[in-house]
């Protein structure tokens, strides 16, 4: 298919979704298009990009590598800039780094010399906010991701499952309004990676913070989402929003189920049909 | 069979299985002992086979003395050779100091300012490639034949491994973290303080471990062009006079003092970085059970 193809498919931008919740969305992305500059020539990152993530969801960002996913985090964080459109975090442009904000990356980016509350703690130290205040906070959330008895450990002491909930409860511990997660278990094996998805969906399920979280995984990006915007690459682009009407909590044998795998079906065809999977080898 | 027996029999295998740690343990000690002493067997293995050597071959004592004349010596001339350790210990520490104080903050600043880098890091390329062993001569006769123009030559010749180790460990941050601390609402100083400078300790040390051993050879130097007291002197006038026993008596005072500057930059950073990997590894007391 030509991307003329996909343009008329999919008009740019997307219509405005429904009526907004009463407290406003956490996260707007309003006509965001991110043009690189490189000495080559220009870039173009993303195009069109108009969603938003509501008050208390779960949003679910799913493409392939170089679709722009990580771009779409590192705008609404204000780590970068669009060159089109706008961002807002809590009904406020986006101008600077945001600060009311929750991040986990693929990597665990946790500072060997620190312990593990060290770690957790760094959120608190660096905000220079009182850090007596919020410990308790730091060694509950590590007791609810089952590192109770490990404040003490350093990092390296820790398999790479551990250290990824060590900066899960760092991105917490401040109790941010929205959190951002970039493919925090691209990293790991496949079963520590289900645990954590399961881990982190009870998480969510008891604070309702609202999240993007960023994936190249079908299968978690619906499991946990209330709905999935699935991306395509080169430009990046929404490919199209889908709403996961699974119910919640979810169980892991909800994944068996047959609407969690038509759903799974559809997301798939969609990649069909955009010419990134093919139908047969 | 009673009940017990039964108990016992079941409780056994757990019995074996706790005791293989314990002697794991052991096993472990054993080969870190071993790892320790190994360094010794060899030195005093070299020191057997000279000392044989010259005694089986007849090596005339003026060519090479044996180890135990070698040693003899030092204990004769004691005063002499501690004299003058003293007055190298003195050069070394003051050029090696002056290395670090200036050398970690210029890092810093490189690391941080693109221009100041841009603006002088070439520069200070260019001059390391001028020997430091023919600036020698003209700091003498600049600065005269005391402890200044060693001091500087040590500094020198130092200042250059720790700019780049320093420079290198400021810019180790992962650019993940950087962001992290900028959606914590940190300022760039306490960036620096609780991250980027912890963050290059390691690569710090690894700098002046590599700087003690030079600033012994920078301080020798300045020694060699002119002086009349220090290591260096005294190998120079035992050579002059081809007392060989006493050119290695200083060549031991030498190499003692590097070890011991090692050897203390050594243990600071295993103080200061208990978690650092290098010492991680060579321990293998903790294998991370991580499969990063």
């Amino acid at each position: 298919m030509t991307s003329a193809g996909r343009h008329t498919a999919h008009p740019d931008p997307l219509p405005a979704r429904g009526a907004r919740e009463q407290d406003g969305p956490a996260l707007v992305f309003r006509r965001v298009g991110k043009v690189f500059e490189t000495p080559t020539g220009s870039l173009r990152a993303l195009q069109g990009i108009d969603f938003e993530v509501r008050r208390g969801e779960f949003l679910s960002v799913l493409g392939p590598s170089g679709c722009g996913k990580s771009s779409l985090l590192a705008l609404g964080t204000g780590l970068e800039f669009p060159t089109e459109g706008k961002v807002e975090v809590a009904g406020r442009r986006v101008d600077r780094p945001v600060t009311d904000v929750g991040i986990v990356f693929q990597s665990d980016v946790l500072l060997d010399w620190r312990t593990v509350l060290g770690n957790v703690m760094l959120q608190i130290e660096m905000r220079g906010v009182d850090v007596r205040e919020y410990e308790a906070r730091a060694r509950e959330l590590l007791n609810t991701v089952g590192l109770a008895g490990f404040e003490r450990r350093r990092p390296y002491e820790l398999s790479g499952g551990m250290r990824q909930r060590v900066s899960i409860c760092r991105a917490l511990v401040h109790d941010p309004d929205i959190l951002f997660m970039d493919e925090p278990f691209g990293a790991l094996d496949a079963i520590t990676r289900e645990q954590l998805v399961m881990e982190l969906h009870r998480i969510w399920n008891e604070t309702r913070k609202s999240v993007m979280f960023v994936t190249h995984d079908i299968g978690e990006a619906i499991f946990l989402a209330d709905r999935v915007l699935v991306m395509t690459p080169r430009p990046g682009r929404i490919e199209e929003m889908v709403d996961v009407d699974l119910p919640r909590p979810r169980t892991i044998a909800m994944r068996e189920s047959p609407r969690f795998l038509a759903l799974v079906a559809h997301v798939r065809s969609l990649f069909v049909r955009a010419g990134i999977l093919q139908l047969s080898a | 069979m009673t009940v017990s027996d039964t108990t016992d029999a079941m409780t056994h295998p757990q019995d074996a299985a706790a005791s293989t740690p314990r002697d794991a343990r052991k096993r472990f000690a054993r080969r870190a002992l071993f790892a320790r002493a190994s360094p010794l067997v060899v030195i005093v293995g070299v020191l057997l086979i000279w000392e044989l050597g010259v005694r089986i071959f007849n090596v005339p004592a003026y060519l090479l003395p044996p180890p135990s004349a070698i040693a003899r010596r030092i204990v004769v001339d004691y005063k002499l050779v501690a004299i003058n350790t003293w007055v190298t210990l003195g050069e070394v520490l003051a050029g090696y100091g002056l290395a670090i104080v200036v050398s970690i903050p210029l890092a810093a600043i490189l690391s941080q300012f693109r221009v100041v880098e841009n603006a002088i890091y070439p520069t200070l390329v260019a001059s390391q490639t001028i020997p430091k062993v023919a600036i020698a001569p003209i700091l003498v006769v600049w600065f005269g034949f005391g402890l200044l123009p060693k001091i500087l030559i040590a500094f020198l010749i130092c200042f250059f491994p720790i700019v780049v180790d320093t420079m290198t460990g400021f810019r180790s941050v992962p650019r993940e973290v950087i962001w992290l601390a900028r959606s914590m609402g940190a300022s760039q100083w306490k960036t620096f303080i609780k991250i980027r400078i912890p963050a290059a300790l390691p690569n710090i040390f690894a700098g002046l471990k590599v700087a003690s051993t030079l600033a012994v050879v920078g301080a020798v130097v300045g020694e060699f062009i002119g002086a009349d007291r220090g290591l260096g002197y005294q190998l120079i006038v035992a050579n002059g006079l081809m007392d060989v026993q006493l050119s290695f008596a200083v060549l031991v005072a030498l190499s003692l003092l590097g070890i011991v500057l090692y050897a203390a930059i050594d243990l600071l950073e295993r103080l200061a970085l208990p978690w650092h990997v290098s010492h991680r590894m060579a321990d293998g007391a903790k294998p991370a059970e991580a499969s990063r």
